[in-house]
């Protein structure tokens, strides 16, 4: 089952970038790169999130050392 | 595959606050990589890149600029960052507790916990953006400082108030979150620029890398006087910016706790991960939907993350813009919290994350942070520099100098003066070098960062040898 799941969150990043390359390469209309890139973001979220750090430790008091930084 | 997992759980701790990270912890090369990469394609991004455009930048003060700017905040991590990580593997925060003393890392941190919460308020804005383009209310013009319309309070309120609730109830899931993101966002950032490319494109006659070159030259990135109320963007600033908007992390030492778990001090070239991908292609790819929008119509000199993802990506864009600042603020507010309920600790941790995501939403509700991003990320390096340079002395050349390093641990004092002066002098040195030396901002962290060496080794000498 996870195996299928990174298989889907796979094909979704390819959703998401593919569409553009084949605009550049007018193979593609940009209203339909944004509608495919829609619907790979909604796959990739919808997959990834049932086996991407799945192990996630408890929540905890943490300190600043823990915390993750801002970065630019 | 489960040391990068668990390092994409979220930064490393809950262990050795007060130890050296024994050797059974240590992490590999690839988890510095994912980490890394994900954290520096970000909503920052998506003002930074546009501004660059506002400031006049010319196809090879960008591209060169940051291919050079980039090298060097790479080189600053390997060579002054790693090093002392994984010599001593303290993090950041009790390393200098023994050298400045308990008193002046509770000011540090107030310092890191104001700029954090500005930084925030920054990304609510960039978030609030993408909501306008939904709902049509008046939004903040390049050179804005005050807000322009109750629909934009509103709407940044709104998206405020979100991110501190869930900043206060912890940032254990927006981390996940985060993570799983970080790979859709960083192929989302590269559409944005291929398709700001291919809209260049049409109509040119482009068959090679030569005339692709020409156009960026010619049309993309033109140079000439920056917009109405931006600083002019040579190949120097460019470059210097590149280098320096992390300063805080590398020069200043803030990833002393990061790289505590490296095996090797050589694992900072994993940086490159973040640098390239975050600071070259995705400030690259948000600076041509900038300067498509600049070539459509030279009026429209809005910079808006929302819309220019819109029109390039449609709601996938937006979801973009809407995560980017999220997943940058939500972290920056928690930590801001923490360092603001040192003064406070009687208070509950949720209390202050809530009120601390209150003062991040005010201030994301005046455009001015963000519209001058370019300035305040300077500003900020210049602020947090100076502790770096502390660092660097006391762990390199105190022992050498005749000097006593960590003195404020063996001394048994809360705050090292000589740490302290070394802070305040070298702040005011730079901002009396911007205001009336003919020092940028943009540059002055070069020379500060000898002065507080200087200054250090100096005071240091003279406050040793006080009788106590």
């Amino acid at each position: 089952m996870r195996r299928i799941l990174q298989l889907k969150s796979w094909l979704a990043l390819a959703g998401t970038i593919v569409p553009s390359v084949l605009y550049y390469e007018n193979q593609m209309e940009l209203s339909t790169v944004k509608t495919v890139m829609l619907f790979a973001t909604y796959v990739w979220f919808d997959a990834t999130l049932l086996w991407m750090g799945r192990d996630q430790p408890k929540d905890q008091t943490v300190t600043l050392d823990e915390a993750p930084s801002g970065t630019i | 595959m489960s040391e990068n997992q668990e390092r994409q759980q979220g930064p490393p701790g809950g262990e050795f606050e007060r130890e050296p990270v024994p050797p059974s912890s240590l992490l590999g090369f690839k988890s510095f990589v994912g980490m890394y990469a994900g954290e520096h394609c970000a909503g920052t991004e998506l003002m930074i890149g546009p501004l660059f455009v506002a400031a006049g930048v010319s196809a090879f003060d960008l591209v060169g600029g940051l291919l050079l700017g980039n090298l060097l905040a790479v080189l600053s991590w390997m060579f002054l960052t790693a090093p002392i990580a994984t010599n001593v593997r303290l993090t950041l925060y009790y390393q200098l507790e023994k050298i400045c003393g308990r008193q002046l890392v509770t000011l540090y941190n107030l310092a890191n916990g104001v700029m954090f919460c500005f930084l925030a308020g920054s990304m609510i804005t960039v978030s609030a953006t993408a909501v306008g383009v939904w709902i049509k209310f008046p939004m903040p013009g390049l050179n804005d400082v005050m807000p322009n319309s109750v629909g934009w309070v509103v709407a940044v309120v709104a998206v405020g108030a979100v991110i501190s609730i869930v900043a206060a109830y912890g940032y254990e899931a927006i981390s996940k979150f985060a993570n799983i993101a970080s790979p859709w966002m960083v192929l989302v950032f590269l559409a944005f620029g291929i398709v700001a490319l291919k809209q260049f494109t049409t109509g040119a006659e482009i068959h090679s890398l030569g005339d692709l070159w020409e156009l960026a030259e010619t049309t993309i990135w033109k140079g000439g006087a920056p917009l109405a109320g931006k600083t002019k963007f040579t190949f120097w600033h460019v470059t210097f910016f590149a280098w320096f908007c992390n300063v805080a992390m590398h020069v200043g030492m803030a990833d002393l706790t990061v790289f505590r778990f490296a095996r090797k001090s050589w694992y900072g070239v994993a940086t490159a991960a973040g640098m390239y991908v975050g600071h070259f292609m995705a400030w690259i790819a948000a600076s041509l939907l900038y300067a498509h929008q600049l070539h459509l119509d030279p009026t429209d000199t809005d910079v808006l993350p929302g819309r220019l993802a819109y029109e390039a990506a449609g709601v996938a864009g937006l979801i973009c813009v809407i995560i980017a600042g999220w997943t940058t603020a939500n972290p920056t507010i928690y930590r801001a919290g923490l360092a603001f309920q040192a003064i406070v600790p009687n208070r509950s941790r949720f209390a202050v994350t809530l009120g601390t995501g209150a003062l991040a939403t005010i201030a994301g509700t005046f455009p001015a942070i963000a519209m001058k991003m370019l300035d305040f990320v300077a500003i900020y390096g210049m602020i947090l520099m100076p502790i770096g340079a502390i660092i660097l002395v006391d762990h390199y050349l105190f022992k050498r100098l005749g000097l006593i390093p960590s003195y404020a641990e063996e001394s048994g004092i809360g705050f090292n003066w000589a740490a302290g002066l070394t802070w305040f002098l070298t702040m005011g040195i730079c901002a009396l070098l911007v205001q009336r030396g003919g020092v940028q901002v943009f540059f002055v962290s070069l020379p500060g960062w000898f002065v507080a060496v200087v200054l250090y080794l100096v005071l240091s000498k003279v406050y040793q040898r006080a009788p106590s």
